[in-house]
């Protein structure tokens, strides 16, 4: 499965950066994530507890950093499973300066699933995918924003859910007047 | 495989039902007709510690004309949709998309309430109800609300539902005399599931053009929704081969398509426009000036 795209954060390119490489702050948004050890520098291993709806399931991998160029550029690549099924694959996120306060993130990935979730639920991963992209940048945005002001963002699996529903229904509502 | 071990709770009452969520939190998910649930709990998808069955619950089995609106209960079953004459005689586009559902089993168990609760994006009933503007009822510790199906159905299988709330009722007006409805879908041939379904009613005014027209689409991508530019292409205009086909061509406009072996996503667009065109073809011939 590929995955790729571009979302806009509020803050210059050194504070996104600083966010994505501090592992504690990190753990707070990425969906469900329980546990993010630092193994080395450029090692981690975590623990997600994640899902949709009824769905939920516990993961456990590691996440490895290459090609590391700081405030520009790193290579991901990632191992993980659980009871569910098991995730591999490899992905490069680039940042890049749109203003003084804006910062592109551009990533790019190809992810191999499989298990029994793939087996019954192929035709909604895509999906699921692209809704748990969209909660960890919310909560990536709600963090920066808090920083700004010097206050520690509120982070939670719910929370995030409720930012990014927020963002799909402003989105609808656009659109439609 | 058979499903991790859980305690069941049978509710006697919605009050009931809510203190026992918000006693079990996250651990607990409500059982219904159990057939989106079950099946996802045998092959381990999810263990919840806890089942709180809510079909026993009287209120929410009934089917009641209250108002002017037709309202159905969350527990009502699938075959009792198909063949209630109130639902037949004022919404009839639900029971002939009930009708549709599955299989003689999975109607006799599967209740309305459940199906749209869990919002699989295959699932019939969420295209019929966002076609008829159902009103969805939320039942939560701080009391009732009230939400339109087009704001009910939010992403791949989530719903305006919030945690420690319950859907107890779907509520229709009924359809305006002389409207014609069908709903068609392309099954997968072992579940059932709607590869693509498309449910439609229009009514057509004294110079025969159709107006009303409503689509609701399901299958084609994340979550069920409206064909809204199917339906602006159609409305004023005589229903003919030719306008019907040319306002069905729209009915993929703007979806991400899923795709899995029983469809691509180019093959699920595709089949979304005929099965549109379909259905709006046999809504129109059903329809009385």
């Amino acid at each position: 499965m590929k995955l790729a795209g571009e979302q806009i954060l509020p803050a210059s390119r050194e504070r996104v950066w600083a966010l994505f490489n501090d592992p504690n702050r990190l753990s707070r948004l990425i969906p469900g994530c329980e546990k993010l050890d630092v193994i080395s520098p450029t090692e981690y291993a975590g623990t997600l507890n994640v899902g949709i709806a009824a769905i939920k399931g516990v993961y456990t991998g590691k996440l490895k950093l290459e090609e590391v160029r700081p405030t520009e550029h790193y290579r991901m690549i990632v191992d993980g499973k659980g009871k569910q099924g098991f995730m591999r694959g490899s992905g490069t996120l680039d940042l890049a300066e749109r203003d003084r306060n804006h910062t592109a993130v551009v990533f790019a990935g190809d992810i191999q699933i499989g298990g029994p979730l793939v087996q019954v639920g192929q035709r909604m991963i895509d999906s699921a995918a692209k809704m748990m992209l969209g909660q960890f940048f919310a909560a990536a945005e709600a963090e920066l924003k808090a920083e700004a002001v010097g206050k520690v963002a509120r982070q939670g699996f719910f929370l995030n859910f409720w930012r990014y529903l927020r963002t799909v229904i402003k989105s609808r509502l656009a659109r439609k007047s | 495989m058979f499903a991790a071990s859980f305690e069941y709770h049978r509710a006697a009452s919605i009050k009931e039902a809510l203190g026992m969520l918000a006693q079990f939190g996250d651990d607990a998910r409500l059982l219904s007709g159990g057939h989106s649930l079950i099946p996802i709990l045998k092959m381990r998808l999810a263990q919840p510690a806890h089942l709180v069955d809510i079909t026993r619950i009287g209120e929410l089995g009934q089917v009641a004309e209250t108002g002017g609106r037709v309202a159905i209960g969350a527990a009502v079953r699938h075959y009792q949709v198909e063949s209630n004459p109130i639902v037949r005689g004022k919404i009839g586009l639900l029971a002939e998309c009930a009708a549709h559902i599955g299989d003689v089993q999975v109607r006799n168990r599967g209740t309305i309430g459940g199906s749209l609760a869990h919002s699989d994006p295959a699932a019939d009933f969420p295209a019929a109800v966002l076609a008829l503007e159902g009103e969805l009822k939320l039942e939560g510790a701080a009391g009732a609300r009230t939400v339109k199906a087009s704001d009910f159905f939010v992403d791949l299988m989530t719903t305006a539902i919030k945690p420690g709330e319950i859907l107890t009722q779907v509520s229709f007006a009924p359809l305006p005399a002389g409207a014609g409805y069908a709903y068609f879908k392309h099954p997968q041939p072992a579940s059932g599931f709607a590869i693509v379904g498309v449910a439609a009613w229009l009514t057509l005014d004294a110079k025969g053009a159709a107006q009303n027209v409503h689509v609701g689409v399901t299958g084609l991508g994340a979550k069920a929704f409206r064909a809204s530019a199917v339906e602006k292409a159609l409305t004023g205009k005589a229903p003919d081969a030719k306008s019907i086909a040319d306002a069905a061509s729209h009915a993929a406009e703007g979806i991400d398509a899923l795709a899995d072996i029983h469809a691509g996503s180019d093959f699920r667009a595709e089949l979304a426009r005929v099965y549109t065109r379909r259905a709006l073809e046999n809504a129109a011939a059903r329809a009385k000036r």
